[in-house]
């Protein structure tokens, strides 16, 4: 597959496009003025690792907003299928639900990373459709190695087309968080916790193609309608 | 044999049996990358993990499953098939409703999930119906079902003191005075939801906005579109509060405006007397 598949062949219903698209005017100087990153505490690890994602937010250049809002798009996703996989109930082995529970967390506080990082200039969280693979233990375990493996091979994909410095370091202190959570589910899958001496890195196209065929970002439902009067009782 | 060349080996022999059940607790390596990349297909029994053979093990259907709280979270689910909804979970059992993917208003049907269960491997929800008799309850198979959407609000409406409340996790956000439907036309009371929005219309009648609810009036059931119970705006906000609609809850222009910017689509609503 090449690097330049279009977002619009594996994003036909639009879930994806404003990962690309939503580069608008610079709104980190007003973030940073707000401290919504540096103040708000809201990662774990505390003023050094705030710093980090603060200098990135400082540092980054269109290209690295770009490559962030990707990566937030694959920690919303990520965020999202842990915290309702957990709420699910579905996960009945303790060393399984604890791994869930345990990157949940991770993840979400990965996207208040970003997040706070970007601004304004963040991506809309998408709605998801996990097909039912957060509401089976099985599924849930083969779809974790899934994710977690496409999210080593996103950040390996993207951090050489970094521009920042601090952008890559910021994105390093996730990327190995990623590794650990690959092991972390392999090993409970059974499968090699690290299968080979070298990782493949895969490209953003690659990596938003075979999410994009997954179906679980979605549109959601539709439950507003424009222009037609109500026929309710009144 | 000498100490050294027992202690070697010892270890070599060490090391063979180590060697031999690392081969043994992970087999072949085959999650190397040859450049194969999906993510798991929508499994309908069993996935595929990249190359990678998966441990899908067999387990008892686990226990019914709460999946909405009005005073923390709720979840609800668009209809992505049309379906029947049934009595009780399984293909067999009566079914009580028709459920099409659309509402009159064009926007997507969805139904606000009570619970989940498993039978038979296949995953059920019961969830609240917009069918008369109001308070019907469904159980639907899950992969008629969209992805879990979620709210934390529940509006609750008391009929005898004509006021709305909203709630944001147990905890009150806004209310409002409103107007009920009279006694010959009563606003329905029971556990329902809030299934769509409209906007940009031309109806002065209705006000700005109009949310649908999955209410239904049980006297104008010839009303067209089904006679749901609607929360609007008004052009007549003095009547405010008292009874004076056929069943739909009328909010001063100003309040059901303030009222959208808090309550998404989906919450759960109760009307009592």
């Amino acid at each position: 597959m090449s690097d330049h598949l279009t977002l619009a062949q594996v994003d036909r219903d639009g879930a994806l496009a404003e990962t690309l698209d939503r580069i608008g005017p610079d709104s980190r100087a007003g973030f940073l003025r707000k401290g919504a990153l540096l103040g708000g505490g809201i990662i774990g690890g505390g003023a050094v690792l705030s710093a980090l994602f603060a200098d990135a937010a400082e540092a980054a250049t269109e290209n690295d907003i770009a490559i962030a809002n990707f990566a937030l798009t694959l920690e919303y996703l990520e965020a999202e299928f842990y915290t309702e996989a957990v709420a699910m109930g579905a996960i009945r082995n303790a060393r399984v639900r604890r791994f869930a529970q345990v990157v949940a967390a991770h993840e979400r506080t990965h996207v208040a990373a970003l997040k706070g990082m970007l601004g304004a200039r963040a991506v809309a969280k998408p709605s998801f459709d996990f097909q039912g693979t957060t509401e089976n233990e099985a599924k849930f375990k083969a779809t974790a190695q899934v994710l977690e493996d496409t999210g080593v091979m996103a950040y390996a994909g993207q951090a050489p087309r970094v521009d920042a410095n601090a952008v890559l370091k910021a994105a390093l202190a996730i990327h190995t968080v990623e590794a650990r959570h690959a092991s972390w589910i392999r090993h409970i899958n059974g499968a090699p916790p690290a299968p080979a001496a070298f990782d493949k890195p895969k490209t953003m196209a690659q990596i938003l193609a075979a999410v994009g065929k997954t179906g679980f970002i979605s549109t959601g439902p539709g439950m507003t309608a424009t222009g037609s009067p109500p026929s309710f009782t009144g | 044999m000498t100490t050294k060349s027992r202690r070697k080996g010892g270890f070599v022999a060490a090391l063979a049996l180590f060697l031999v059940f690392v081969a043994f607790a992970y087999g072949r390596d085959p999650a190397v990358d040859d450049g194969g990349f999906d993510l798991p297909p929508i499994p309908s029994a069993s996935v595929e993990v990249s190359t990678q053979p998966l441990l899908v093990e067999a387990q008892a259907a686990p226990p019914p499953h709460r999946l909405s709280d009005v005073n923390g979270i709720s979840r609800y689910l668009g209809v992505e098939q049309a379906v029947a909804a049934r009595a009780t979970p399984g293909f067999g059992a009566k079914v009580v409703a028709r459920l099409s993917t659309r509402t009159p208003e064009g926007t997507t049907n969805v139904v606000l999930a009570l619970q989940r269960v498993e039978r038979g491997g296949q995953l059920w929800i019961q969830a609240r119906l917009p069918i008369l008799p109001n308070n019907t309850l469904g159980w639907i198979p899950r992969t008629a079902l969209g992805g879990y959407n979620e709210v934390s609000t529940h509006l609750v409406v008391r009929l005898s003191s004509f006021k709305a409340t909203l709630y944001r996790l147990g905890k009150p956000i806004w209310s409002a005075r409103v107007g009920v439907g009279q006694r010959r036309w009563p606003t329905p009371t029971g556990q329902f939801y809030v299934r769509n929005r409209l906007t940009k219309y031309s109806s002065a009648t209705y006000g700005p906005l109009a949310f649908g609810t999955s209410a239904r009036s049980a006297t104008l059931t010839d009303w067209p579109a089904g006679g749901f119970v609607g929360i609007h705006g008004t052009n007549q906000p003095t009547l405010i509060p008292g009874r004076i609609s056929h069943g739909c809850i009328r909010l001063a222009n100003a309040d059901i405006l303030r009222l959208d910017r808090l309550m998404p689509p989906g919450t759960p609503l109760s009307i009592v007397r």
